[in-house]
């Protein structure tokens, strides 16, 4: 078969800065990764995971980032992003780390997982809401978001669900 | 899932900041967190769940070998911020694996600083080198929230140090277990020091010693 074969990285971009998120854009991402690879495997490494490297899906209201890479070298992008600290984005610079939350093979297992992932945040969400207007619309996403486990339109509930989250939690 | 344990977190005396990184801890997927305070020469561990656990930091041989073959300990902490003016010899490590006692290696060094990374990945491979990677265990020497990674990526680490898939993750998880359920029989049962991967003690401490005399009798 030919094929290539991909792994696909699924993180989460963890802040202290609210601002920090905001400011993802794929450019910079992309740049940023490249760098710190650079920095820990050497030329050797940043040349190798170059070549398949994209940044498939950025949310920038939840941090959620996937990166995907050629199977032969996932290994050298997911032992160097450990070492990223900080996100420079037009002279301002957040320090951050990425969190690594599930490796995939192809774009729909990823999918899967974060579908569950987003779903038990909203839950945890639910518990730590303070007032009435929030703790309603995390309430309203989380109906939503059963009633549509049934039918097939569950790429839209992944996206509405993190904004309705994301508004809630500022 | 197995239970994912960080068992070194440097705080100072601000506890806001310690509540702010054991929240961090929690978030990223941690269970069990050891806290630890720099007390001059030693080091003492508090947890917040479990009992108390016992490691120490060491930088001199003669240190190193006491210390796996007769100082009650549960976790070795070897310091790799520096060229360590020694080598791990083979007899005293092996007898510490035998023992029980856990190796820790931190990783935040070399997180915040390009040098550190060098010194600790050296290091790191010289050890792996020489225990083959059992009782490994790897945590962050954080101060900050900032500086703690997410277990998946610890596990991650842990190939760059030299160890192979599985014992990465037994690295952050089983053998984190291992260590504190070390530290528990350490106090429960005084004189016996075993390798007890999964004891029963905590119910009955005054019985294991007395038991297994007498079974050694009735044999």
């Amino acid at each position: 078969m030919v094929r290539f074969k991909h792994r696909y990285l699924l993180c989460e971009l963890v802040s202290d800065d609210p601002r920090c998120r905001l400011s993802l854009e794929d450019r910079v991402l992309c740049g940023l990764v490249r760098d710190t690879i650079a920095r820990v495997h050497g030329t050797f490494g940043a040349a190798a995971c170059s070549v398949g490297f994209a940044v498939r899906y950025l949310n920038a209201y939840t941090g959620i980032v996937l990166l995907r890479c050629r199977k032969e070298f996932y290994q050298l992008l997911s032992s160097a992003l450990p070492f990223i600290t900080y996100l420079e984005n037009k002279g301002h610079r957040y320090p951050c780390f990425l969190n690594t939350l599930h490796v995939g093979g192809t774009i729909r297992t990823c999918q899967k997982f974060l579908i569950q992932y987003n779903r038990r945040q909203l839950l945890i969400l639910l518990q730590n809401c303070r007032n009435e207007g929030e703790r309603e619309a995390i309430q309203k996403s989380v109906t939503r978001s059963c009633l549509l486990e049934e039918s097939s339109g569950e790429e839209e509930h992944l996206d509405s669900g993190d904004e309705a989250a994301a508004e809630a939690m500022e | 899932m197995a239970v994912f344990a960080d068992l070194d977190l440097r705080v100072g005396s601000d506890l806001k900041a310690l509540r702010g990184l054991v929240e961090n801890a929690a978030h990223l997927g941690y269970s069990v967190v050891a806290i630890n305070h720099v007390v001059e020469f030693k080091e003492k561990k508090q947890e917040i769940e479990k009992p108390v656990a016992v490691s120490e930091l060491f930088t001199t041989l003669p240190i190193v070998q006491v210390s796996c073959t007769h100082l009650d300990v549960d976790l070795v902490c070897i310091t790799v911020t520096e060229k360590l003016p020694f080598y791990f010899k083979r007899p005293p490590i092996n007898v510490a694996i035998d023992r029980g006692v856990g190796f820790e290696l931190v990783y935040s060094p070399a997180i915040k600083d390009s040098t550190m990374r060098r010194y600790t990945i050296s290091n790191a491979l010289n050890l792996m080198q020489v225990c083959k990677g059992k009782n490994i265990i790897i945590s962050s020497a954080a101060e900050r929230p900032l500086e703690i990674r997410g277990p998946y990526d610890v596990a991650n680490l842990g190939l760059l140090f030299g160890l192979s898939e599985n014992d990465a993750k037994a690295a952050v998880s089983t053998n984190c277990r291992a260590a504190i359920l070390h530290g528990e029989t350490r106090k429960t049962a005084f004189g016996i020091i075993a390798t007890v991967k999964k004891p029963r003690s905590s119910e009955g401490d005054s019985d294991p010693p007395p038991a297994c005399k007498k079974s050694k009798c009735e044999d």
